[in-house]
């Protein structure tokens, strides 16, 4: 007996933001040279009343319309942008899309590794018969942390949610994983205001960046080169000991999918661990990074056009916020 | 590498619009210095020396000779 992924929907919210209109308020970056290099042309944006339970909501319902929920016996979601601090958004959730009441449901508050550890617990769950059909949801609105005038956020990160079925199957679909944390890297990917370390400041002073991006501690601070600099050590020390405790090399693995930072950072990685580029995943282009949820609509993606089917061996790899990262090799 | 070859290399992977740098011309002077040329320059670093400089080291430089103080003066011919 096993676990597989058994089907995926994703979900983005209907706003969308292009380069040209980033380009027209900032007056700074040329919409091609964003999409040259970062890889994205355009990004969705959640509306000021939607949340990422409502990306949830929207992503469950379509994955429900081909599976019966009534098998579903746990609910996984995770994001960093929840409703509330307390109840859990996973609780609201259940109700909201009519689940049954004798099953677990939570929240866990991570990044782009999440859905490496998404599928590490649904996969622990069914095998150890604590559910057999669990409904993993990534949903992320990092758009609301980011201040208006932060042009290299602003044009980065997109929300997106996406939800993942996984089931019993009869043999293992989701092999060996490899999971990594680094505290040290928390203040380089932080919104430091808004729980109970620092509280959300009416008047915070207004910090600006080099590049004369303005935010303030309410707002999401990523540090670039850093983010850059942990990526680049860390990812291909990840999948080659994700490899090597699967007993396989790059050429058994049918694709790579990465989380999809930024074009250029991705491909950099691809040339640092020569994957070659007929098996790599380097999409961000309508949907930007949309932390957690870039592996998963990646993976959805790669179906849809059949470049990989039943049988596809594909490497996935997350990384960041945290520090922290993780990857898996699943077969289809 | 030659400190030459170094510099025009640099500019190019970086994407600089003004390709004629000179050794000592002020790095925040550079059309198109920004957070990317900065991404594009610590992965330049990495793939041709296998160096890595952090975010402060970055914010400390000047000029591309302290970029290749950086580096470390023994990687250049």
């Amino acid at each position: 007996m096993g676990t597989q992924i058994l089907q995926i929907s994703t979900y983005l919210p209907h706003k969308v933001l292009s380069n040209q209109e980033l380009s027209t308020e900032f007056n700074r970056w040329e919409p091609e040279k964003i999409e040259n290099k970062l890889g994205v042309k355009e990004r969705h944006v959640s509306g000021n009343t939607e949340t990422a339970a409502d990306l949830a909501y929207n992503a469950a319902i379509k994955v429900l319309e081909t599976f019966d929920k009534e098998k579903i016996d746990m609910l996984i979601l995770c994001t960093q942008s929840p409703d509330y601090f307390l109840p859990t958004t996973a609780c609201v959730l259940q109700e909201r899309l009519s689940l049954r009441t004798d099953i677990g449901a939570f929240d866990f508050n991570l990044g782009c590794s999440g859905y490496i550890y998404g599928l590490a617990m649904a996969k622990s769950f069914i095998n150890t018969n604590i559910a057999k059909n669990v409904l993993l949801i990534t949903a992320e609105t990092y758009t609301k942390h980011i201040n208006p005038n932060d042009l290299a956020n602003r044009t980065i990160f997109g929300d997106a949610a996406a939800a993942t079925i996984i089931d019993q199957s009869d043999s293992e679909h989701i092999f060996e994983f490899v999971l990594g944390t680094d505290g040290k890297g928390k203040d380089n990917l932080i919104v430091p205001n808004g729980c109970f370390r620092n509280k959300y400041e009416i008047n915070p002073v207004i910090k600006v960046t080099n590049a004369g991006d303005k935010y303030t501690d309410n707002d999401l601070f990523m540090n670039g080169p850093e983010i850059f600099n942990f990526t680049i050590e860390k990812v291909p020390v990840v999948v080659n000991k994700c490899l090597e405790k699967n007993f396989l090399t790059i050429d058994d693995i049918d694709y790579f999918v990465f989380h999809q930072a930024n074009k250029f950072m991705i491909e950099y990685l691809r040339k640092k661990i020569r994957i070659p580029k007929e098996k790599f995943y380097n999409n961000l282009l309508e949907t930007g990074n949309t932390v957690s949820s870039t592996i998963p609509i990646a993976i959805s993606d790669l179906i849809k056009n059949k470049v990989i089917a039943k049988g596809s061996k594909v490497l996935l790899c997350g990384f960041g916020v945290g520090y922290s990262w993780g990857a898996v090799i699943i077969e289809l | 590498m030659k400190k030459k070859d170094f510099i025009q290399k640099l500019a190019e992977y970086c994407e600089f619009e003004n390709t004629k740098l000179a050794i000592d011309t002020p790095l925040k002077s550079i059309e198109g210095y920004d957070s990317l040329a900065i991404m594009s320059m610590i992965a330049f670093i990495d793939e041709n020396f296998n160096v890595k400089v952090s975010d402060k080291e970055i914010e400390s430089l000047t000029d591309l000779n302290s970029l290749i103080e950086l580096i470390g003066e023994e990687k250049f011919d």
